[in-house]
């Protein structure tokens, strides 16, 4: 070895471990490209040198960059066939080095290639291996001819054999990061896919959410309950360019037959994935159509992934990613996360259908549980599919007992509740009837309306029997003062007609009697006249008052005076008076109250006994006193008896007359004068009602 | 309720005239006051066409309206009709049970017991079940007259009414149930209606 050579080899050496550090240092694939392109090819004393690595298909070479070759003379060999007849591929298809010395030989072995690079020299291409598996090959093109002495080719092969390393290690590194970045990204879209129920909202932002990393373009496309395709989603970095492929999108609308794209993969349900978009597909697409021609140009697409979106064996719509300006053409693994995230959002948009569905039942359930209303629902063979709370209330049977039974079986009302109800198809108005039952021992009325339809009928139950009772208070009070009214009425008419006839000689005392007969009971008449009339005046509150100091003690004096009058000979009346006090009221309207209240105690004492009137004065109020021994109130109707219309005992099985007006009009008449009436009662022993007026001071 | 008698009988200077016997219900009422409809002085007053056998009718009123009783007793008694009286349910069941009339003016708003109970118990009772019973009431609803048919009545006067043909009215009832028309009597009851 000369001292030249042993030099030289020394500084090979150096060179060797300088490249050898520095592609220790490079992390990223491009980092060890660099390394490997710069000082690799400077260590190997070459001017040029590339790069390739087989494609994921195995089938090509990609040349992933270069360094010294002048662009023209690679234009055309960015991808090349591995079974091409080129140095790298049969390289990389051999796994052993090449050492050509020139031009000339590389020409004669490689006889494709002698209208190319003519001004080159010698050339090296070494296979890239890692673990004996070849992915890749690295060419080293030098400015002379060399025969490659072994030294010389061993240093090569170290180099590639530290290129590949490097290479290898950095490319899984990437990989990974690509991996990382992927998991993170599917990450982040699993959250947001499961963050909303609005899955229109979530598919939209899971399109942004895809730009720039996964996709230039990333629209995303929804089957419409109709069966129409509906774009729901399209994102681009560039919100302008979001607006033009909408406005695209409306000028180009999707043809649901074509044999590409979005329409095919919704029908088919399986992806479509074009590495690079073939041109021929993008001729056909454009047709002649110049203008969309022009669009498809300045869009520069590249490579695309069209993915269903399947739930459940329903092709619920596409994802679709483009790469158009930035991104790299899509790989295997692009698409394998791109079915990932399809198989995700489609699980989301399911979910979230379905807890719609199932949240629209749950409203309805709801909904059902607390109206007031009964529902049932009764297959044709009579069978409860649905008894909500209000039925069972109703009812008064569980819907425990009553699902799945016959309703004949568990309410035994039941036909006679609703054997009188028309039952009307869907849509047509429902005609209640309102049915007496008794369930459980009590009488309810409950109204009922039914719906026929395909699966069975499904009824409404009212629980109506306080308003019955209202009505029923109403017509008591119709006939209370019908009979009010037409007693008096039949005893007037009558005394004039027995007056008037000719073939009945009448005694004198007969003859007087009649005619009392027919003042007292037009007096009577004209009373209770004026109690209803008074009854509407208060209703329409167009009574007038009019307020003037007075003393109770002698309204209250002349009341007894007067009723003492009338009354049976078993009741006692009693004044009981205080001392002088003086109040504000309306004199007249306050001894129609007393009269009232004396009268009703009276009427109440069907025993007789003592009725006492007390006035007396009490922290700033006058308080006056009906007192009565009479029948008393039960105590469940003695807030009831202020009501208009309300009567104790409407059959009047006690005998006890009257419009049922009578204490609503004292209690409107008191409070209208700022006063309170109010009652204590004890059944058998008597009532008490006080009016409270307050002291004039 | 008005029931359409046929009666050959001399009416003032008319010899033979077919007469409408109208009592109670306000169409009828308001009918014979306009039209002054009496009964026969002849017959009604001296109430012979009442006397069967020689055994005067007999007719139980019962009302607690002192009013309504003295105008049937008056006009009852110038038909040749005799009359009791009583004041409330209790009493007019009593009444009834010991005197047995022929017939029983029965009001129905009543003290004690009401003319609902006092028919349902003449009726339950083997000894009263066949005085007929006609209800003299104020109630002058639909429903109250169906009431009135099911418990047994076989006449429904609504109040106001004429007293002047009460007798009439009685009596035609009487025949008629006589001739076994009861069926007919008590479905006249709820389908009239007060026009």
């Amino acid at each position: 070895m000369t001292t030249t050579e042993s030099s030289d080899a020394a500084d090979r050496a150096r060179r060797l471990q300088r490249v050898a550090e520095l592609l220790a240092e490079a992390i990223t694939p491009q980092e060890v490209l660099d390394a490997i392109l710069t000082d690799g090819v400077k260590a190997a004393e070459a001017r040029a040198g590339a790069i390739g690595v087989l494609t994921e298909d195995g089938e090509n070479i990609e040349l992933l960059a270069q360094r010294g070759y002048d662009a023209s003379v690679m234009t055309g060999w960015e991808t090349f066939p591995l079974s091409a007849e080129v140095p790298m591929s049969e390289v990389i298809r051999t796994g052993e080095p090449l050492f050509l010395a020139s031009v000339a030989e590389r020409n004669e072995r490689y006889p494709a290639l002698s209208e190319q690079g003519q001004d080159g020299h010698a050339l090296v291409v070494v296979p890239l291996a890692v673990e004996g598996r070849v992915f890749g090959g690295m060419s080293l093109s030098f400015d002379r001819d060399i025969d490659f002495e072994p030294e010389r080719r061993e240093m090569k092969l170290t180099l590639a054999r530290q290129a590949a390393q490097a290479l290898a290690r950095s490319r899984l590194y990437a990989a990974e990061q690509t991996l990382r970045e992927r998991m993170t990204f599917l990450a982040e879209a699993s959250e947001l896919l499961s963050s909303s129920l609005d899955y229109n909202h979530t598919l939209s932002q899971l399109a942004r959410l895809s730009v720039p990393g996964l996709a230039d373009w990333c629209t995303i496309d929804i089957v419409s309950p109709q069966g129409e395709i509906e774009r729901l989603a399209v994102a681009h970095e560039d919100p302008e360019k979001v607006r033009w492929a909408y406005e695209l999108q409306d000028r180009y609308p999707p043809d649901p037959d074509a044999p590409t794209g979005v329409p095919h993969v919704l029908r088919s349900g399986e992806p479509e994935f074009f590495p690079t978009l073939p041109e021929e597909l993008l001729d056909e697409a454009i047709g002649d159509d110049e203008e969309l021609r022009r669009i498809i140009d300045e869009l520069g697409l590249k490579s695309t992934i069209c993915v269903p979106l399947i739930a459940r064996g329903r092709t619920l719509g596409a994802l679709t990613l483009i790469a158009a300006e930035s991104h790299p053409h899509y790989t295997q693994a692009d698409l394998a996360l791109a079915l990932e995230l399809a198989r995700r959002a489609a699980l989301a948009v399911d979910n979230a259908r379905l807890f719609g569905e199932a949240e629209r039942g749950a409203n309805a359930a709801r909904a059902l549980a607390y109206v007031a209303d009964g529902v049932v629902l009764l297959d044709h063979d009579g069978r409860v599919h649905h008894w909500n709370p209000a039925a069972a209330a109703i009812t008064g049977v569980g819907e425990d007992k009553a699902l799945g039974c016959p309703v004949a079986d568990v309410v035994s009302a039941w036909n006679a509740l609703t054997s009188h109800v028309p039952l009307v198809p869907p849509g047509a108005a429902a005609r209640p009837v309102t049915v007496p039952i008794v369930l459980e021992g009590r009488e309810r009325w409950v109204s009922v309306s039914g719906v026929e339809f395909e699966d069975g009928t499904v009824y409404a139950l009212q629980d109506v029997t306080e308003e019955h009772a209202l009505e029923k208070t109403r017509s008591d009070f119709v006939a209370t003062a019908s009979h009010e009214l037409r007693t008096p009425l039949a005893a007037v008419y009558g005394a004039v007609r027995t007056l008037r006839r000719e073939d009945v000689e009448l005694t004198s005392d007969d003859r007087a009697a009649f005619l009392e007969m027919i003042e007292s009971e037009a007096t009577r008449l004209a009373k209770i006249v004026d109690q209803i009339l008074l009854a509407g005046q208060l209703d329409a509150d167009a009574v007038e008052l009019e307020l003037t100091e007075c003393d109770p003690q002698q309204v209250a004096a002349a009341v007894l005076e007067s009723a003492s009058v009338h009354v049976p000979e078993s009741i006692d009346l009693d004044l009981d008076v205080d001392r002088a006090v003086s109040v504000r009221c309306d004199e007249n309207k306050l001894r129609q109250v007393l009269v009232n209240l004396v009268d009703n105690a009276v009427k109440y004492s069907p025993q007789g006994g003592r009725v006492e009137l007390r006035v007396r004065s009490s922290n700033g109020s006058c308080l006056i006193e009906v007192a009565d021994e009479g029948l008393g109130i039960p105590s469940d109707e003695r807030d009831r008896i202020f009501e208009k219309f309300y009567r104790l005992d409407p059959q009047q099985t006690q005998g006890v007359g009257g419009s049922g007006l009578g204490l609503y009009i004292c209690r409107e008449l008191v409070e209208r004068m700022d006063g309170r009436l109010s009652v204590e009662s004890e059944p058998g022993k008597g009532s008490r009602f006080t009016v409270e007026l307050p002291l004039r001071r | 309720m008005r029931v359409r008698v046929e009666v050959a009988q001399p009416i003032r200077s008319t010899p033979l005239r077919r007469r409408t016997v109208s009592v109670g219900g306000q169409r009828a009422w308001r009918c014979d006051a306009r039209s002054g409809t009496r009964p026969n002085p002849d017959s009604a007053g001296r109430g012979h066409a009442n006397v069967r056998g020689g055994t005067a009718r007999r007719v139980l009123i019962v009302d607690d309206e002192r009013s309504i009783r003295m105008l049937c007793r008056v006009n009852l008694a110038a038909s040749g009709i005799e009359v009791l009286e009583a004041a409330d349910g209790r009493q007019g069941l009593e009444l009834a049970r010991k005197e047995r009339p022929d017939l029983v003016l029965l009001d129905v708003m009543m003290p004690e017991l009401d003319g609902w109970s006092v028919a349902r118990e003449l009726a339950a009772d083997e000894e009263t079940r066949d005085i007929a019973i006609v209800f003299l009431t104020a109630r002058a609803d639909p429903a109250d007259r169906r009431l009135g048919e099911q418990l047994g009545g076989v006449g429904y006067v609504v109040k106001p009414f004429d007293p002047v043909t009460i007798g009439d009215f009685v009596e035609e009832v009487l025949v008629r149930l006589e001739r076994g028309e009861r069926d007919q009597l008590r479905r006249a009851i709820s389908s009239e209606r007060e026009r």
